[in-house]
């Protein structure tokens, strides 16, 4: 909750410390009043912004009868702003998110299968239900906008008439002018749409209940960065009061780089862990999820200015996970019949674990107390397949004999042009190897190193050359594509492209080939963070 | 439409979706997050997942599109949300560069 403090009671305070000529602590008191939240608290900020139009006697018609995600909350506060001309300052706005994510958000589990649309997770594939919702919602925006609000019914149906009202081209566009698109909303779809994500529900009221703990202390981290690989580290986490913290990083790449960083974060809902910091020489943002009894974190952080561009994220309490728990191995690929030296990190590390059969550990040799490198021999004759080495989701490695398959991720992809206002949207490839299991199905490896190509996808594309004007391809992957606007070198056409994208691995003296596709489209001018 | 005979290359391409088998029609069930197919056309991709539907280039038309409030959460339709976000900027296919983005910064 924010914490309060008012011009008034600062200023009389300032006063009387003045009048007893005491002006050293006077200037402290000034300075405390002047970082601490000088407007009114957040409920009469509320009304005050709000009431205008939502308040009927003494309650706030619509805004109480709804929960919603950081995000979501955020977005309605904007659209009120952008609809109807209310005047927020960017304090006042992170004001009213915090204070109605409180207490009208999500409980986890109700946010859980719509995380990755909160981490903003680049080429996700968003899955509506049922085809009925899928073309009543998800045609003109991700289903998962939807699901990320809970509504009783006769909110839902007031959303319908708001959306009829606000964008009339849901009932002359394509599968809404083919039906009785009002009706069916308001009789069909607000009813479907309140029993799946009702405004009451027992995860809610049992979050509500439950002891938040705060993120106060030293955690473990791992992930993998595509293009980049896999890290891991520490991150550091100081409580600044009022659910609002002061982070620093310390990651290591497994390719070698080192890289620091410091923040800040401010925890929504008891678990919804928003950052900000500056990593290394890149801005980004955080969007990671307590969980665990406040023994886990995780989440995706991305660059600021380019949130297709980021990592995963998986974080165990130093100090509340058991001794030897993993959070990386690196590398996690081995090959049999080669010797690897392989780091593990994890938290306070003995230098047993158990690879299984035909492997051997030849070395060990302890870095730090969270941290040992071993020589790991792995025998031509091992079976391929996953192995747990020891505690901890981190604590696992892949042998393999060869590489039997590369495919690339994600297999169909979308980067936009930029330029204007808007910038570009990248498109970051992996190349993921596959080898055959004993039982003959395949085993999803991890990704591998690959050189990149790309071409044009089809006929059409090969037609407009599609390949020599939507942009090109970085040797880590990622596509870079090219300025939008209308291109006179091209007939009718801006730099668009549909595109065949390659990667080719080096498995000893074999190569392995995958392909995936890459459609290069026109940039956006509305970008909400919920899609 | 059987009536109708594609001219060019162009209405040859837009055949053709509707000449294939209906297993390989695209459907609404799952979409790439945050991209509109369907909304005759899409804005991103076309409802088989490429470009060949699309308005190309989108500048040409994209007032055409933006005042009667199609693909409004793309874009900043001109009918209810943002009236005055083509106010001096006459020609899209000149100006769209001054065209400014609808979500603020937090």
């Amino acid at each position: 909750m924010i914490v309060g403090v008012h011009r008034s009671a600062c200023a009389v305070g300032a006063k009387g410390f003045r009048a007893l000529g005491r002006t050293v602590l006077a200037g402290i008191l000034a300075t405390l009043c002047a970082a601490a939240w000088a407007g009114p608290s957040p409920d009469k900020l509320l009304i005050e912004k709000c009431g205008a139009c939502h308040q009927e006697g003494k309650a706030l018609q619509r805004i109480t009868t709804m929960r919603k995600s950081p995000e979501g909350w955020d977005m309605t506060i904007v659209r009120m702003g952008i609809w109807h001309k209310v005047e927020v300052s960017k304090s006042e706005r992170k004001t009213l998110v915090k204070y109605l994510a409180d207490r009208q958000g999500l409980a986890p589990e109700e946010s859980a299968p719509y995380r990755f649309l909160l981490e903003r997770r680049p080429n996700a594939q968003d899955v509506a239900p049922s085809e009925d919702l899928a073309q009543m919602c998800g045609r003109c925006h991700s289903f998962g906008r939807v699901a990320l609000q809970r509504r009783d019914v006769a909110e839902w149906r007031k959303l319908v008439h708001t959306h009829v009202g606000q964008f009339p081209s849901v009932e002359y566009s394509n599968m809404g002018r083919d039906r009785n698109w009002f009706d069916l909303a308001l009789g069909d779809v607000a009813p479907k749409l309140a029993k799946l994500y009702p405004q009451r529900t027992a995860a809610w009221s049992k979050w509500q209940q439950a002891r938040h703990v705060a993120p106060s202390g030293t955690w473990r981290v791992a992930g993998s960065r595509p293009g980049w690989g896999g890290y891991s580290g520490y991150m550091v986490v100081r409580a600044l009061g009022a659910d609002r913290y002061d982070v620093k990083y310390d990651l290591q790449y497994d390719a070698g780089n080192h890289v620091v960083g410091q923040g800040d974060a401010i925890v929504y809902t008891g678990y919804e862990w928003r950052g900000s910091a500056k990593l290394g020489n890149q801005e980004v943002r955080s969007v990671f999820a307590l969980g665990g009894d406040g023994k886990r974190m995780s989440g995706r952080w991305f660059l600021r200015d380019a949130d297709e561009i980021g990592a995963s994220f998986e974080a165990v309490r130093s100090d509340a996970v058991p001794a030897d728990t993993v959070v990386a191995v690196s590398p996690a690929l081995l090959k049999a019949g080669t010797t690897t030296v392989v780091r593990v990190s994890g938290v306070k590390l003995g230098t047993q674990f158990d690879f299984g059969p035909d492997v051997a550990v030849q070395k060990v040799e302890r870095v730090s107390p969270d941290e040992v490198q071993l020589s790991v021999a792995v025998a031509a004759g091992a079976a391929p397949g996953w192995r747990q080495i020891g505690r901890g989701a981190g604590a696992q490695v892949a042998l393999y004999r060869q590489i039997d398959a590369i495919r690339v991720e994600p297999e169909f992809a979308h980067a936009r042009l930029g330029g204007g206002t808007t910038a570009p949207v990248s498109a970051q490839f992996e190349a993921i190897a596959f080898c055959n299991g004993a039982d003959g199905k395949e085993i999803r490896l991890g990704p591998v190193h690959a050189t990149w190509g790309v071409d044009n996808f089809d006929a059409r594309a090969k037609a407009d050359d599609d390949v020599k004007f939507a942009g090109a391809m970085e040797p880590h992957g990622q596509f870079l594509p090219a300025f939008a606007g209308p291109n006179p070198a091209r007939n009718n056409l801006n730099n668009v492209g549909d595109l065949a994208v390659q990667a080719t691995v080096a498995d000893g003296d074999r190569t392995v080939a995958g392909s995936g596709r890459l459609v290069v489209s026109v940039q956006r001018w509305n970008t909400p963070p919920l899609r | 439409m059987k009536r109708l005979i594609p001219l060019n290359e162009k209405a040859r391409h837009l055949a053709q979706p509707s000449a294939a088998p209906a297993a390989g029609e695209a459907t609404l069930m799952s979409n790439v997050v945050g991209c509109t197919t369907t909304f005759d056309p899409g804005w991103e991709l076309d409802a088989f997942g490429g470009l060949a539907s699309l308005c190309q280039p989108m500048e040409a038309d994209l007032y055409g599109c933006t005042d009667p409030c199609w693909w409004p959460a793309q874009l900043a339709d001109s009918m209810n949300t943002a009236p005055e976000w083509t106010d001096g900027k006459n020609s899209a296919l000149r100006d769209w560069r001054e065209l400014q983005t609808l979500f603020p910064e937090d």
